[in-house]
């Protein structure tokens, strides 16, 4: 009846420790290792700045000042505070949203990107170049999206990338607040127990 | 046990939904309670991995070399900051707690010292009234004792204004006679005490006499009559001004008195 639950590959644990390596590394100096954790993590990184502020240029600085922050920061990483990646990603979209929101141009990029909200297809986008590991864990995370019910996972998606109010985005789906607060929780309770810790 | 409620909340905070006071709450309750951090960091961590839902897209050419020389020029943060700055909260609770302290004892110390400095004022003030009100009584007193000072001296003044006079008997019959003659010249008035005084016949008067050298004859101060005790008090005023009562005398002159002393001197004094 139900889909088998997506399991991680051996290689997410070593691929989250070997992160926590290299920023221990980063920590001390080795600017080598903040070009290994470039190799890693800095594709997913940039393609989630560009798909919220839909501009390559913008998105670059993004990367570009997310990794500084990590080069800096990087003594004050906690392991037991999420994954390094968890960590980046939260930083590249926190920078990526005050961008939008600074520029005002939430209304444009919504209208530009309202495509974009359709489930994208599981393994199409997923080019040669990539990391193996990376795409593993890409193919994990749509897979438990897709395993989420319509509304919720466009819920999270919206909650995610678009940088929209609780208030805003029951506007924009046209329902009621706490419906909304419903599906998010739902939904990402969900993915929490279909996606592994640590991927 | 997390509430649903609590799994809502923290789902929205994954999501940075939450905001202002209700942000501020949940915080707090985040602190409080491990059960909902753990629950919350796995949100997070569920929520952050979305991203790879995005469609991937090739990194641009040149942005390494732009992270790697921007590194270059920024040195990361000190590994020793580290446990520091992990410590910091406490040093900072630590530094409040010795402030708390310090502040607490200065405290004391000022309302220790308030409240002696209070009493000491009220001691001060205490002593100032008692001081004004001795103050007060002794110029009561002061004033009570100028004013009886006042009075003597005014009294004195009177007794040196009036002349007192002893008179001498010249008559055989009059030797125990002690008579003083007492004259007030601002008054123009006098005053005879007399004792053993011989007693006069009833067609006979004793007469009063004031010696004055502005006149040619002794000037009349009336008449009087003597009971058998010979003990009288009399006031007397002279029908003449005088100005300088050189003298008195008493004559024993005929009933009803004469204008010039006609009859034997019987009392002179000067």
């Amino acid at each position: 009846m139900s889909e088998p639950t997506p399991s991680l590959p051996p290689s997410g644990d070593d691929q989250g420790l070997e992160q926590a390596r290299l920023l221990a590394a980063m920590a001390k100096g080795d600017r080598s290792a903040l070009g290994r954790l470039y190799d890693s993590i800095a594709r997913p990184l940039y393609s989630l700045a560009y798909r919220i502020v839909n501009d390559s240029a913008e998105a670059q600085d993004i990367v570009q000042d997310v990794f500084l922050q990590i080069w800096q920061k990087a003594a004050s990483y906690d392991t037991t505070r999420g994954s390094v990646f968890g960590w980046a990603a939260t930083l590249t979209r926190n920078r990526a949203i005050d961008r939008v929101r600074m520029r005002k141009r939430r209304s444009e990029l919504l209208a530009e990107s309202a495509p974009d909200l359709q489930p994208a297809p599981l393994e199409g986008d997923l080019d040669s170049g990539a990391s193996l590991w990376l795409q593993e864990k890409a193919r994990a995370v749509r897979t438990a999206l897709g395993q989420l019910a319509p509304d919720q996972k466009t819920a999270i998606e919206l909650a995610f990338f678009s940088g929209l109010t609780q208030l805003q985005i029951a506007a924009k789906l046209n329902e009621p607040l706490g419906t909304i607060k419903a599906r998010i929780r739902r939904g990402l309770l969900k993915l929490k127990e279909t996606l592994p810790t640590r991927l | 046990m997390i509430t649903e409620r609590q799994e809502e909340l923290a789902a929205l905070h994954a999501f940075g939904l939450l905001e202002g006071q209700e942000r501020i709450d949940f915080e707090v309750e985040l602190m409080r309670d491990p059960e909902l951090r753990t629950l919350t960091l796995h949100l997070v961590e569920a929520a952050a991995l979305t991203s790879l839902s995005a469609p991937q897209i090739d990194l641009p050419s040149g942005l390494k070399d732009r992270v790697l020389a921007a590194a270059a020029q920024s040195a990361p943060t000190n590994v020793v900051a580290f446990p520091l700055l992990k410590f910091a909260p406490w040093a900072v609770a630590a530094g409040l707690a010795l402030a708390a302290t310090w502040l607490t004892s200065q405290n004391f110390s000022l309302r220790t010292e308030n409240a002696n400095l209070r009493t000491e004022r009220q001691l001060a003030e205490t002593a100032y009234k008692m001081a004004q009100n001795q103050l007060a009584e002794r110029s009561l007193l002061a004033e009570n004792m100028i004013s009886d000072l006042g009075n003597k001296l005014r009294k004195s003044e009177d007794l040196a204004r009036l002349k007192v006079t002893a008179l001498a008997s010249l008559a055989g019959n009059t030797k125990e006679a002690q008579v003083i003659a007492v004259w007030d010249p601002e008054r123009q008035a006098g005053l005879l005490t007399m004792d053993k005084l011989p007693a006069t016949n009833d067609g006979e008067d004793y007469q009063i006499w004031v010696v004055d050298p502005a006149y040619k004859n002794p000037v009349n101060g009336g008449v009087f009559h003597v009971s058998s005790d010979g003990r009288i008090a009399l006031p007397f005023k002279p029908d003449q001004p005088v100005a300088q009562a050189a003298a008195f005398a008493i004559s024993l002159e005929k009933k009803g008195g004469v204008p010039k002393a006609e009859g034997p001197i019987v009392l002179l004094g000067k």
